[in-house]
């Protein structure tokens, strides 16, 4: 590449849009065809995990989603990286030219521009409205979902709760069971760190926040055994932090659910409490263990899951406990032993939360002491 | 250090009464050590950024290699959760922003906009001097026990690693220190000390694309600063802002990391895009095509970037009303992105291509970081990334944005001005060779990352046996992308060898080899420390081949200076005045 010599450079000529610039763009249709004939009609299980039998109606719906931005997406790469190649080489400097040839010399070309703007923003104005229609099915779902079920993270494993159920399946080895056919909405939260709640046949994610609930709404379509996966870093055993869900008929979750309920029964009738024997000091201790994930002791609106409980034996604007009892130390002791759900929320029973009736009684004194 | 001078505005009157030179510096210290050479400077920042990515390409490497067997091969659990935060770490903040904007921003702004030196050379030292320091305190950590969280170190998590993590705190915090002063002092340089003539029209692209990233380092970084600076007090003073149990909040951090670290992603990425605004119209005989398109998309996506920060955060507790702004504003920054890349294309288009080891790298960059840029929109969609994100998917996109876009970005900057810097060509032959090695590596290494992510293997993954289990052909995978991974380590290597050997065998540069017609290429190679005997005037715009070169005061450029006292630096002291 030589200084520029006296008489100007070499401008290189070029006929129409280049040799064989017709023909290149006419392969890369094709090519760009049969991509979208391969993500419309072929199957696409081996990087989407059960694309071709939906499990849910969200992984039919993000397939969806994900198949239209496949077929475009994949023809802009088509076309970008073929013109770049077919440039490359039909462009080439040869040995033969003179030392100062130089390339067409132009700046713009308005026309063009308008298009390669207009063309990809109407393609990202259509894939925001599929995407809004498909995210306000997951974030929202139905109104009143069959089934409401609660997950919490923690180091390193997915604890299932039914609040139908007033006591909760808790367990490192036990599977989560969700009916087929039926809407359903899943609550997740953490007890400690950050984690997430995949499964990736579902196709959804939320991640588990401590003091945060957030939840996923779908409908179950597959019966059979899927992955739970943790998908946020959680601390050393985080690849080892895996779950089971298993999606059965109605009849066997139903089964199911009333074999944990009568074993729930069996266990509240043997714990009987004697609320004489707390201490607030040590109640005080428990709270900051197993309480402070959700509760903290600040007046009622201050809610991290479940409301501030600093003023739960005398708030005039909340004279009554949750469960519309007066706050008698026996009703709070009802409330930590049974769980709750209801508007405001739910929370675990005793059993789920590792509590024994001396730790009720503990906390019930603690509770009580606060002003 | 001479006082009482004129102001750095009075710089452009090069025939004033108040023209003087400083001497050169004299002895080793002053000209190597603390120079306040932009160039040595830029020298300084380079050689730095290298080692880091050679440590920190060597903790990517442990990475791959554990990950050969679902169990683990090499390491436990709690090294590998190590070796990837600092990883992540050295790599971002040790690497790819002293590389981008501390070594090429160094070097080559001055040189472009016709400037004797930045507007602050003496913050400009100390801007690199704290680069080292930090650097130093975030190995340090590794002596109690490093950091386990991944280089965003999310709490509560990260509030386990203590002392390790305190101090890892400490070296985001001072690094943001310099990145900050970077930013200003590049800022000011450019607004105020472009050569006479050279409108904003006029200036090269990688100025501009080095002015927007001084925009975003001047103001996103007090947000990761704030952010860091209060994990840290958290860790050293137990103040609760991000524990939840205590009233804090996790989603908080998060929020303000994210406000850092989404146009952190920007600052390395728009000075590739500078890199490959100079690099294709040089190589293709061509002006770039739409000038002012590229130009004002980078101010368009600097601008942007501080508003998409939560697309990182759609399953992560964000409240769900707030996802569906920030899909629209992560697929508006789509837009004048995917217009510059268009406008590349087009540059090519009748030109009279030289295949010269820049341009390899500039071609590569438009295959790889354009596919980065696709599999970013397929994230961008709030349904579609409830699956995708955390998983290797995510980890398969960021690589070939910032190693298929950053890194191949400067990779292509080595060789152009390399001689100019050293005033010898480095071995084309070497440098094709790492080309094609560094590009077979990287796509075979990130490709087979998408589909493992989708199938369902998250990151930060140090042992997979329950995923192999539902996709055995993970096992293949993971070897197979650990196998290419090692040609980028030969790519690399070849780099560093090419590089030292040039400095004695290459060929002799000349004033400008590569027939390119930005303002550096007028003057000697290496430049002498005043850059600029006489500052030149700028009539047009740099990129039209067909015509003369557009500046005046060119004449006797190149000879030595006859005396000092006869040009005026910027004043090197700390004020700056």
């Amino acid at each position: 590449m030589a200084q520029q010599s006296a008489s100007g450079p070499n401008v290189v000529q070029v006929k129409g849009l280049g040799p064989g610039f017709w023909q290149v763009t006419a392969v890369l249709t094709v090519l760009s065809l049969i991509n979208a004939w391969y993500f419309l009609f072929g199957s696409i299980d081996w990087m989407m995990p059960g694309s071709a039998h939906p499990v849910a109606d969200s992984t039919y719906n993000i397939d969806g989603l994900f198949k239209f931005m496949a077929v475009f997406g994949n023809a802009i790469m088509i076309f970008v990286g073929g013109y770049v190649i077919y440039f490359a080489i039909v462009f080439r400097a040869r040995a033969s030219d003179p030392p100062d040839t130089i390339g067409v010399q132009i700046h713009d070309a308005p026309k063009l521009e308008f298009w390669w703007v207009v063309l990809p923003t109407l393609l990202l104005i259509v894939l925001t409205w599929i995407s809004i229609v498909v995210w306000y099915k997951i974030q929202f779902g139905p109104a009143v979902p069959a089934l409401t079920t609660e997950v919490v993270g923690h180091q390193f494993y997915f604890e299932y709760r039914y609040p139908g159920l007033k006591t909760s399946v808790f367990s490192k080895t036990e599977p989560m069971h969700l009916p087929v056919g039926v809407p359903v909405r899943i609550l997740i939260t953490s007890a400690d760190v950050l984690h997430q709640f995949w499964v990736p046949e579902i196709r959804l994610k939320a991640a588990a926040v401590p003091g945060l609930v957030q939840n996923l709404n779908f409908t179950p379509l597959q019966v059979g055994t899927y992955d739970i996966v943790c998908s946020e870093f959680c601390g050393i055993d985080h690849s080892k932090m895996q779950g089971k869900m298993i999606i059965e008929p109605v009849a066997a979750f139903n089964t199911w659910l009333s074999g944990e309920k009568k074993a729930a029964a069996a266990a509240a009738a043997s714990g009987a409490v004697d609320l004489t024997s707390g201490t607030a000091d040590a109640g005080k201790a428990l709270f900051t263990q197993k309480c402070s994930a959700c509760h903290q002791i600040a007046p009622f609106d201050q809610k991290l899951v479940g409301p501030g409980l600093l003023h739960v034996t005398d708030d005039p604007a909340h004279p009554a406990l949750v469960d519309g009892k007066p706050p008698t130390p026996a009703n709070i002791a009802e409330i930590l032993s049974k769980g709750y759900t209801g508007p405001i929320g739910a929370m675990p029973s005793a059993q789920a939360n590792g509590l024994s009736a001396a730790d009720i009684a503990n906390l019930t004194a603690y509770l009580a002491s606060l002003k | 250090m001479q006082t009482g001078q004129t102001s750095t505005h009075d710089t452009h009157d090069a025939h004033g009464a108040a023209d003087h030179i400083h001497p050169p510096p004299e002895g080793f210290v002053a000209k190597y050590i603390f120079s306040l050479d932009h160039k040595v400077i830029g020298f300084q920042y380079f050689i730095t950024a290298l080692l880091m990515m050679m440590i920190a390409g060597s903790f990517a490497e442990l990475i791959r290699l554990q990950l050969t067997d679902p169990k683990g091969a090499i390491m436990s659990n709690d090294t590998y959760n190590v070796m990837f935060s600092m990883h992540g770490t050295a790599m971002v903040w040790l690497m790819l922003i002293p590389m981008v904007t501390g070594a090429l921003g160094n070097f080559v702004m001055p040189l472009q906009i016709g400037a004797r030196d930045v507007a602050f050379p003496w913050l400009n030292m100390v801007s690199f001097w704290i680069f080292p320091v930090a650097a130093v305190i975030l190995f340090s950590s590794l002596l109690f026990g490093g950091p386990h969280a991944g280089w965003t170190e999310y709490p509560p998590i990260s509030l386990a690693d203590g002392t390790a993590g305190a101090l890892w705190c400490l070296a985001i915090f001072t690094i943001g220190i310099s990145s900050t002063m970077t930013g200003l002092n590049f800022m000011v340089t450019i607004i105020k000390m472009r050569a006479p003539g050279m409108t904003w029209t006029r200036m090269p692209l990688f100025v501009w694309a080095t002015f927007a990233t001084a925009l975003m380092n001047m103001f996103a970084t007090v947000a990761l600063s704030a952010a860091v600076g209060a994990l840290f007090i958290e860790h050293v003073f137990n103040v609760p802002f991000f524990d939840a149990t205590r009233g804090g909040s996790a989603v908080l951090y998060e929020h303000m990391f994210w406000f850092y670290s989404h146009p952190a992603v920007y600052i390395f990425i728009i000075p590739a895009f500078g890199i490959v605004s100079e690099v294709l119209p040089t190589f293709a005989r061509k002006p770039i095509f739409g000038y002012k398109v590229i130009a004002f998309s980078s101010m368009a996506i600097a601008l942007l970037s501080f508003t998409v920060w939560a697309h990182h955060m759609f399953p992560s507790g964000l409240a769900p009303w707030l996802q569906i702004p920030f899909m629209i504003l992560t697929y508006a920054i789509g837009i004048p992105t995917g217009i510059k890349v268009f406008s590349w294309v087009a540059t090519l288009w009748g030109g009279r291509i030289h295949y010269s080891t820049s341009m390899l790298y500039a071609l590569g960059f438009l295959i790889t970081f354009t596919f980065g840029g696709i599999t970013g929109i397929f994230l961008a969609s709030v349904p579609v990334d409830l699956h995708e994100h955390g998983t290797y998917f995510v980890v398969a996109h960021f690589h070939y944005v910032v190693g298929g876009g950053a890194v191949m970005g400067f990779l292509a900057a080595i060789p152009y001005w390399y001689p100019k810097a050293t005033g010898r060509m480095m071995s084309e032959r070497l440098g094709k060779l790492g080309f094609w090695l560094f590009f077979i590596g990287l796509n075979g290494t990130f490709l087979p990352m998408h589909w493992l992510g989708l199938e369902g293997m998250p990151r930060r993954y140090a042992t997979y046996e329950y995923f192999a289990k539902a996709f055995p052909d993970a096992v293949f995978w993971n070897r197979f992308e650990t196998a290419f991974s090692f040609l980028m380590v030969a790519s690399v290597g070849l780099l560093v060898f090419n590089a030292i050997w040039s400095l004695r065998h290459g060929k002799i540069a000349g004033i400008n080899p590569w027939g390119a017609r930005t303002l550096e290429w007028t003057i000697s190679s290496p430049p002498p420390y005043y850059n600029f005997k006489k500052i030149p005037q700028v009539y047009d715009r740099p990129y039209d081949f067909d015509k003369p070169l557009p500046y005046g005061n060119l004449d006797n450029q190149t000879e030595p200076f006859p005396e000092y006292g006869k040009v005026v630096m910027p004043v090197p002291t700390p004020a700056g005045a």
